[in-house]
């Protein structure tokens, strides 16, 4: 998968699911501002009708006491004329028990009236009755006035209700949030940080030496292409090592034998002395010559020269430990080094390749065959430089040569 | 906004006290009136007030000489045609006054109503016999001159016409009509040219009856809440 296409994909869930969360939560407010919508344009003027009831029940109430106060029948008149207003209008009827309590109200007031036109003081003997009535005029002023503040309860429910569902709402909304958020940082640690963590360790310690880095395939198309190319470079640099070892190879070889050239022999000749001389352990040089090889070139060409040199080369290899140094000096001159021998156990050895050397059939490009000796002079090379040293053992090497040839001559 | 130029016209009556009258010093005032003006202010127009009887007082909103009829106006189909009408401002009954022996409806008995009212448009129906009066005011006159035996009127019209002695002393008692086209919701008739303003007025008396304006308004004039 694309990292751009998780992380987008990631984030059109979220915003879909934020966008829904705040939606729900719009819902809810919506329901809040309905309710007091409601409670404003409905509610609140029903109350205030409820009030408006109170109002004229307790003026009922109020009409009635008059009735028994006053003593001029024009007063009582008028009272009972507003009574029967009140106890006939919509307001009082349209409640059914404060309309029959009006009516019984009304109708007790009228005989009360009624009786006082034929006897001034009969009011007074119905004033018990009346203050039950009265009492239960205020209970029901009461009544009606609370019911009329409980039409808000409903509303206020509803609107608390809302509140209540978007607090719910709000809180999930918020851990949804939290959530996602801890799931893209969980993402990015473990397909973006850890990755490019685990690139950059390896890039670090990226060589030929070391081993092809072991990622755990991400499931990041960017970051396997990185992956990939660093598994590339990888074989690169094994690539390029291997060159360069061969390069370096050819570039240490003498072309023709495939033994060390002077250079190299001469770097690795002095690393082996260095080492030898610091643990005083014996070490010894040598140089070789072919006899008469000017002649042998003369008489059988330059090809045989080089067939005789390959050849001896060969007999070289065959003859001398893992640990010794040989090298093709120059033209027919070879030198060598023996590590952890002295000069006469040396001689031995040099004596064993003389002798396999005088004993050797070389054959030539065209067939036939030759012979060919070899001169060797040996010196000890525990106690001075390599270039001494080698000075000594060409010094003995031309002893050997004035000898006779064909010999091998133990040098100073 | 100049005086000059009246944004509302606002015809009222002149002698329905407590509903509508001029005080002391002249000046219109009463329940309907005072309930006019706090809707004008409410929707902040400059309401210029005139006078009608109570049978021209239609006629002048339905031609488009007035904008508003401040008067408590039944709605009936045939009013409806001719001009629209605010949401209630309060809610009326009729009332028959007469000697208790006098039962309505009984022939040979006249009744006194306002020309052009509600309980005119009754008695025509009923059949009875009328004497019509211009206004409010003149129906004590009637009764207490013989021309009529009973009258039928709005409640808060009898509601004045008991505070007068002389009215007391003929001992007519009340009695209230159930029927509908006499009860119920009273509204301000509104010119039917003026259909936005219908919204405005019925948004208005909404505020005022919440805000407590209209239950000072109804406790300065009326005995009991008539909403």
């Amino acid at each position: 998968m694309h990292a751009g296409r998780a992380f987008g994909f990631l984030a059109a869930l979220f915003v879909l699911a934020f966008g829904l969360a705040v939606v729900l939560l719009a819902m809810d407010q919506q329901r809040v501002i309905d309710a007091n919508a409601h409670l404003e344009e409905q509610t609140v003027p029903e109350i205030i009708r409820y009030q408006r009831l109170a109002r004229n029940l307790e003026q009922l109430r109020q009409e009635g006491e008059r009735i028994f106060a006053v003593s001029s029948h024009a007063s009582r008149q008028q009272s009972m004329f507003v009574v029967t207003m009140i106890a006939s209008h919509p307001s009082v009827l349209e409640h059914p028990g404060a309309a029959k309590l009006a009516r019984e109200t009304e109708q007790f007031l009228g005989e009360v009236v009624r009786q006082s036109v034929r006897d001034e003081q009969r009011p007074a003997i119905h004033y018990q009755e009346w203050q039950r009535l009265a009492s239960r005029l205020g209970v029901q002023v009461d009544d009606v006035s609370i019911e009329g503040i409980n039409l808000a309860t409903s509303d206020l429910n509803v609107a608390a209700d809302a509140m209540r569902l978007a607090r719910y709402k709000l809180i999930i909304a918020l851990l949804l949030v939290g959530l996602f958020l801890l799931a893209f940082i969980v993402l990015v640690r473990r397909h973006l940080i850890q990755p490019l963590q685990r690139i950059d360790h390896a890039l670090s310690n990226l060589s030929a030496a070391s081993p092809l880095p072991d990622f755990d395939t991400s499931r990041m198309l960017e970051i396997q292409a990185v992956e990939e190319a660093i598994r590339e470079h990888h074989d690169l640099l094994i690539q390029n090592e291997q060159a360069r070892q061969v390069l370096e190879k050819l570039a240490n070889k003498d072309g023709l034998t495939g033994l060390m050239n002077r250079r190299f022999f001469m770097q690795s000749a002095e690393a082996e002395l260095q080492r030898a001389q610091r643990y005083r352990r014996p070490v010894t040089v040598a140089m070789a010559d072919l006899d008469f090889f000017k002649k042998l070139n003369d008489t059988y060409g330059h090809a045989a020269g080089d067939a005789v040199l390959c050849a001896f080369a060969d007999l070289v290899r065959d003859s001398s430990r893992q640990s010794d140094l040989v090298c093709r000096y120059g033209g027919e001159e070879f030198a060598f080094l023996f590590p952890e021998i002295s000069p006469t156990e040396a001689e031995v050895l040099a004596e064993r390749l003389r002798a396999s050397c005088a004993n050797a059939e070389i054959g030539l490009p065209d067939g036939r065959t030759v012979k060919v000796t070899v001169s060797m002079g040996l010196a000890d090379a525990s106690e001075c430089p390599i270039e001494i040293a080698l000075k000594h053992a060409d010094d003995a090497l031309y002893e050997a040569k004035r000898l006779g040839r064909n010999r091998v001559v133990l040098g100073a | 906004m100049r005086a000059a130029e009246p944004v509302l016209r606002v015809v009222v009556l002149e002698n329905s006290p407590p509903m509508s009258y001029r005080d002391e010093t002249g000046q219109l005032t009463g329940f309907s009136v005072e309930i006019a003006r706090a809707l004008c202010q409410e929707i902040r127009a400059n309401c210029a007030f005139d006078v009608a009887d109570q049978s021209t007082l239609l006629d002048t909103v339905a031609k488009g000489k007035a904008d508003i009829a401040a008067a408590a106006v039944f709605e009936t189909a045939e009013r409806r045609g001719r001009l629209l009408f605010a949401k209630p401002y309060y809610r009326s009954l009729s009332l028959w006054l007469a000697r208790p022996d006098v039962v309505p409806g009984r022939s040979g008995i006249r009744v006194a109503v306002v020309h052009g009212s509600a309980q005119e448009d009754y008695a025509r129906r009923q059949g009875w016999e009328m004497h019509q009066v211009r206004n409010n005011a003149d129906l004590a006159g009637v009764l207490l001159g013989g021309e009529a035996k009973a009258a039928l009127v709005p409640m808060i019209s009898a509601l004045q016409l008991q505070k007068s002695d002389p009215f007391r002393r003929l001992g007519l008692a009340p009695t209230v009509l159930r029927a509908p086209e006499l009860s119920g919701d009273a509204s301000f008739g509104i010119s039917s040219r003026r259909p936005g303003l219908r919204e405005e007025i019925n948004a208005a008396l909404d505020r005022i009856k919440r805000n407590g304006t209209y239950d000072r308004i109804n406790s300065r004039f009326l005995p009991f809440r008539v909403s």
